[in-house]
């Protein structure tokens, strides 16, 4: 949905098309070649939206990190691990490579995600040319990133799916399991709705007075 | 339709730019940011629709056979992929599961199924309204499709399982890692430009 004078940009197929002369309240404009959603400045609300879903998500983020994500029982003695736990047992077994990549993929990136997205949100509200080209990267590093998060839910369902000996041993999924899942999947969509073309839009405009 | 004299912009940055053709095997780059605008790839639907059946054979026998298996004090547990989806749904959290299902298997499928769709279409010029409806949307879900993220999770667990008992690696480990290849060259060779102008030409 960037803008080029008369001309608007598909976000999925790069099709650049002519706007309506007239579009009704609540009318969508869809983008002529593949059909996806076509929106244009006066009806942008991707920074709004994008600040929803990460403030939901920030906010989910401590569930996730203060309940437990799953329980293991061993011999009938279980000890419910909440992911900081998870990894401090990791690194006691000695099997710091696997310590590291969860806490990477379940601390860092989540935490990573959510204060460079709002920092890429307050400096296009700002109006800021600081970088563009670098924030532009750093938005899209943040986009492909996020979705590794999902590695530790993958491995507590595997976990669950494969121990089950009754008493002998036993895993067992817990709520914070499914917080952190919805703390990947709203990141996920914040950095989707977060329309990256507004990081040069301030360029346009002058480009366009300048001509 | 004069493709060639209609402006084109850079899908990371916007930058307008003009079509002009380029050699077989080269490719056009965004003057602003560099990114890449378009390929010529002479054989890239070939390419791409072998990948596509082998990633279709490949996910076949990924969801048929057993993916890990455990061996603890005389007892064996297998888990398949389907049974790594549904075991958050046996301990009461549907929706995880859902979104498990989505993750990896749904959504995988679905690219596969899109990408045979879409290079037979420009193969064979049939009716594109099918192919642009699918095409938009597998290029909108592709982050959702996460079989290299689920394939780390299996390390992952492999390593934690490893002191705890006896771990069988099943056939479908093999055949998911091979999937994740085939799907990985498949996205790589795939030009979505190329793409959207041979369905787009057959649409006007």
């Amino acid at each position: 949905m960037a803008e080029h004078g008369a001309l608007l940009q598909c976000r999925v197929c790069s099709h650049l098309s002519h706007p309506p002369r007239q579009l009704k309240r609540f009318e969508v404009m869809h983008c002529p070649r593949c059909g996806a959603r076509v929106k244009f400045a006066q009806q942008s609300n991707s920074v709004e939206v994008t600040w929803a879903l990460l403030i939901a998500a920030a906010i989910l983020y401590i569930p996730a990190n203060m309940l437990p994500i799953m329980s293991v029982y061993m011999l009938g003695a279980g000890q419910p691990d909440t992911i900081i736990t998870g990894v401090y047992h990791l690194l006691e077994a000695g099997q710091w490579p696997l310590a590291l990549i969860v806490f990477v993929a379940s601390i860092v990136v989540p935490l990573l995600k959510l204060f460079t997205l709002s920092f890429l949100l307050i400096s296009i509200q700002r109006r800021s040319r600081w970088r563009q080209y670098d924030r532009m990267r750093l938005y899209r590093i943040t986009e492909y990133v996020g979705r590794w998060s999902m590695v530790d839910v993958f491995v507590i369902a595997i976990l669950v799916g494969l121990v089950q000996f009754g008493n002998l041993a036993r895993v067992d999924a817990n709520l914070g399991s499914l917080s952190f899942a919805a703390v990947v999947v709203l990141t996920m969509f914040a950095a989707r709705t977060l329309d990256e073309h507004l990081i040069w839009d301030i360029t346009r405009q002058e480009e366009q007075q300048n001509a | 339709m004069s493709v060639s004299a209609e402006p084109i912009a850079c899908q990371e940055c916007g930058q307008l730019h003009r079509y002009r053709p380029v050699a077989p095997g080269k490719t056009a780059n965004c003057s602003r940011c560099g990114a890449v605008l378009y390929r010529n790839r002479p054989n890239m639907l070939d390419a791409v629709l072998a990948l596509t059946l082998a990633g279709l054979t490949l996910f076949v026998l990924t969801n048929v056979f057993p993916l890990l298996g455990l061996r603890a004090q005389g007892a064996e547990q297998e888990l398949h992929l389907l049974g790594a989806s549904l075991a958050f749904w046996d301990q009461g959290y549907p929706i995880l599961a859902g979104l498990i299902i989505l993750n990896i298997i749904v959504f995988p499928l679905f690219e596969l199924l899109t990408l045979l769709v879409v290079v037979l279409t420009i193969r064979y010029r049939w009716r594109s309204n099918m192919a642009i409806f699918l095409f938009r949307w597998m290029r909108e879900l592709k982050p959702w499709g996460m079989l290299e993220v689920f394939m780390l999770g299996v390390l992952v667990a492999v390593v934690k399982l490893g002191d705890l008992a006896t771990l069988i690696v099943g056939a479908a480990f093999w055949s998911f890692a091979g999937l994740i290849l085939t799907m990985a060259a498949a996205t790589a060779l795939l030009d979505p430009f190329s793409v959207w102008r041979a369905l787009e030409k057959k649409h006007g």
